[in-house]
């Protein structure tokens, strides 16, 4: 009898212990050997995404994966390593093999690292592959607020500097400096208010009401505007949105700011030419499927593609805004 | 009524059914393995749901959700690790069960009680839907700052026999909850230059050290031991039990439905107020956290309605109320569909098919959990040699899962000892995790409604924040007559 018990217990332990194994498994990385150019890619490539899996970040680097995965003929895997603004995973693969197998997808968060004493990581560390995406950034109220236009608002913000109140993202994140280059651009001063968490978490106290404006990623208040509840002012592009052609921008409306978030991917900085040559050429390929522009257009972001030298230009230049703006708050 | 019975011939199209089953089954597993989260695993299937037919993805997404919140309870009550914040209360009253060899029962209250909670909180959903999403909306800062002070205060009720010790875990808690990031100025707080403390400490892996590894160590004590299953009526509710477990399950419906319209409050509040709510109102509190099958009843009924409610401000409003309903969200993007009042009227079938598969969701899960129910309670009395090294294993691998790394693990041990120390000193775990999730949206909510009010004032304009802040006080000042009355009494007894 006793005999009986163990033995359906021990199975029961068995089945459990090999389901946990097999989803375990899945976030494994392999021990990395060493390879010629030419024969890149050898084995599976990994995209660690320094972010939690679902958000934007996230799924943006599963569709690349698996455009990657079709150009270079071999399997891409993405792995989540949150944590610290994005600073675990970047600082994962500034010190993993600069072999080409390990790819980091980076955001905006790379350029407030040093500045906001997050991490030493500075754009330096890396070898761009290439960009894909722009995030851009819009200013948006509430359909029953008073302003109808960015100019009505702005000019409201002049002549009452701090009165309007308007949600943020957390201080060195994204949106919190986008809108830190709306009041310099604009010459205002309006009552940042941070909620961090993502653009959206921006979203739910304008829709109640609770603030006046928000600024974050266009993505994020799409749903709100479909619902009727919200209203974009103006979106921070050169140029009209091909997903939004009724929105003006913020620079055909006198408000000359031109802003947003970017995702792009690259090793570490001593990986070989030939590889970054072939991840770009490959990446290049990645950003025309079909699903991968879908996915963009849904979730108010543009198709950005830019090559290795163009990448490394734009982000040192976004830098630059980026350092200038933050090293004058008071941390 | 009609959309939701068009709806329910939708659901049960043999596709859909099986593709609901699917994800109910894969909610279920990751609920019982601590580390995966109903999150990680949903965001995991978002891709191989793109070949799916949008109704199709979205109720197997849905399934996992649910599915999960079914499954967190097992964990819970067998071997006292939660594998999500929601099921840390379930811990309280679940495991001191199964240690008497009523693990039983406690699985078969929480599935009857998860099933009632789902069934009534979708069917609010489909019938009020709209007219209370305006609900949610009201919850600005302030007013959620508010409400995590009312949660706090329900803390109290969780303290144990000590107030001192009470306090020294509920100050712990707090302070792991510092660790980190400030989510307003973005100052890097105690992180002693180590890059995975900036983020803050991670609540899974800290959750599965503080219970459940410290409960192994304990175990690890004395190997020999079995806990024996007790022959007598190991599945059945004791006669006394029924009333007060019933009314758990009824209060938690309604409960768990209206804190899930207020966006950003979490699984854990709802759970956690079902849980003092009962203890307060039960004729034998000093039963709670030894063995009260209401206090297992009510928390995992409302946390498992709270899903029904959390969906109508994503649904109407196109709001996402926690990081799973997030990820759902994307979901509905990634097939063509901004969620929003519009997606009852362009996608009728989607909307009223996906709930319509929450009806269908939650009978299977009640068919698959009253049997599973009496198997899974057999592994409480596996021999704790052959038990601790299975669960130690499958923690390790949950702690690293979370985030991929070996900080994770890290976390998990250090919490570990730390709980197991602390089970030694008769210092309460629950209030730890508690205030350690409550802590990080109460400071940031303060700190906007100071922004936004220009000074702390400007939150009592609010006549709920008010009325919830009155709410509190009233909570902290009755506990504290409560406990003097006891000490007095008991400083009496003593003189005899």
């Amino acid at each position: 009898m006793k005999t009986n018990i163990t033995k359906f217990h021990l199975k029961l332990l068995v089945a459990i212990m090999v389901m946990a194994l097999a989803l375990g498994v899945c976030g494994i990385v392999s021990v990395a050997v060493a390879d010629e150019a030419s024969d890149f890619p050898g084995r599976e490539v990994t995209i660690i995404v320094p972010y939690d899996a679902g958000g934007s970040s996230d799924m943006i680097s599963r569709f690349i994966a698996s455009g990657l995965g079709k150009a270079l003929n071999c399997t891409v895997l993405v792995v989540n390593k949150p944590g610290g603004a994005g600073s675990v995973g970047m600082t994962f693969v500034r010190q993993s093999k600069a072999d080409g197998y390990t790819i980091c997808y980076i955001s905006t968060d790379i350029m407030t690292q040093k500045v906001m004493n997050i991490s030493d990581i500075v754009p330096e560390d890396f070898a761009f592959i290439g960009q894909v995406a722009e995030v851009p950034g819009a200013l948006t109220v509430h359909v029953d607020s008073p302003f109808k236009t960015a100019t009505e608002f702005i000019d409201y913000a002049k002549k009452n500097p701090g009165k309007l109140t308007v949600a943020v993202g957390a201080v060195g994140g994204a949106w919190h400096t986008t809108a830190t280059v709306l009041e310099e651009g604009a010459g205002v001063k309006l009552n940042k208010v941070s909620f961090s968490g993502g653009g959206a978490a921006a979203v739910t106290p304008l829709m109640g009401k609770h603030v006046d404006a928000a600024v974050n990623g266009a993505g994020e208040v799409l749903s709100g505007v479909n619902a009727g509840s919200l209203k974009i002012l103006g979106v921070m592009t050169e140029e009209r949105m091909p997903s939004l052609p009724d929105v003006p921008t913020l620079k055909e409306q006198g408000v000359n700011v031109v802003f947003g978030g970017s995702g792009a991917y690259a090793l570490p900085k001593d990986a070989p030419q030939p590889i970054v040559d072939k991840l770009s050429a490959a990446l290049s390929k990645a950003v025309e499927s079909d699903e991968f522009k879908d996915f963009i257009t849904q979730r108010g972001m543009i198709i950005r593609y830019r090559n290795t030298a163009d990448t490394k230009k734009a982000i040192a230049e976004q830098n630059e805004v980026f350092f200038n703006i933050l090293s004058k708050i008071d941390k | 009524m009609w959309g939701l019975l068009n709806g329910l011939t939708i659901a049960i199209t043999p596709t859909n059914l099986f593709y609901c089953l699917i994800g109910c089954l894969v909610g279920q597993l990751v609920g019982v393995l601590p580390g995966i989260g109903p999150v990680q695993a949903t965001a995991l299937l978002i891709p191989l749901s793109y070949g799916l037919e949008p109704t199709t993805a979205i109720i197997m997404l849905c399934g996992i959700y649910y599915g999960a919140m079914y499954g967190g309870t097992i964990t819970s009550v067998l071997i006292n690790t939660p594998g999500e914040t929601a099921s840390v209360i379930t811990c309280l009253d679940g495991y001191p069960l199964a240690q008497q060899g009523r693990a039983g029962v406690a699985l078969k209250v929480a599935a009857i009680g998860s099933f009632v909670g789902g069934v009534i909180s979708t069917l609010a959903l489909a019938l009020l839907g709209p007219s209370v999403a305006d609900f949610a909306l009201k919850f600005g800062p302030s007013e959620q700052f508010a409400l995590m002070v009312f949660g706090m205060s329900m803390v109290i009720g969780l303290m144990g026999k000590s107030f001192i010790r009470g306090l020294v875990s509920l100050s712990f808690g707090l302070s792991l909850a510092l660790v980190g990031m400030d989510p307003i100025s973005g100052a890097i707080r105690y992180s002693f230059g180590i890059n995975d403390l900036v983020g803050g400490i991670e609540m899974v892996p800290l959750c599965m050290g503080l219970f459940g590894l410290s409960e192994l160590l304990v175990l690890v004590e004395d190997l020999n031991v079995t806990h024996k299953a007790s022959a007598l009526n190991s599945s059945t509710l004791k006669k006394e039990e029924l009333r007060p477990t019933t009314m758990a399950i009824i209060r938690g419906s309604f409960l768990g439905f209206f804190v899930g319209l207020i966006p950003g409050t979490g699984s854990a509040i709802p759970a956690l107020i079902s849980y003092s709510m009962e203890k307060s109102l039960s004729k034998h509190p000093d039963q709670f956290g030894k063995g009260a099958p209401e206090g297992v009843a009510g928390p995992e009924t409302a946390n498992n309605s709270y899903v029904g409610g959390a969906m109508i401000p994503l649904f109407t409003l196109g709001i996402p109320c926690s990081p799973t309903i997030a990820i759902l969200m994307g979901a509905f993007m990634m097939h063509g569909m901004i969620p929003g009042p519009t997606l009852f009227i362009t996608n009728p079938d989607v909307i009223w098919g996906t709930i319509a598969s929450m009806f269908v969701g939650n009978v299977i899960l009640l068919i698959l959990n009253m049997p599973l129910a009496a198997a899974w309670a057999k592994l409480a009395d596996i021999p704790n040699k052959m038990l601790c090294p299975a669960v130690l294993v499958i923690s390790l691998i949950g702690a690293y899962s979370d985030s991929n790394s070996m900080f994770g693990v890290g976390v998990m041990l250090v919490a570990g000892v730390i709980g197991y120390v602390c089970k030694k000193l008769d210092i309460p775990l629950a209030p730890i995790i508690l205030v350690f999730v409550l802590t990080d949206k109460m400071e940031q909510n303060l700190l906007q409604s100071i922004k936004i009010h220009s000074g702390v004032l400007g939150i009592l304009t609010s006549p709920i924040a008010l009325g919830l802040l009155v709410g509190a006080a009233a909570v902290i000042a009755g506990s504290l007559i409560m406990e003097i009355k006891n000490k007095k009494s008991s400083l009496l007894e003593g003189d005899e």
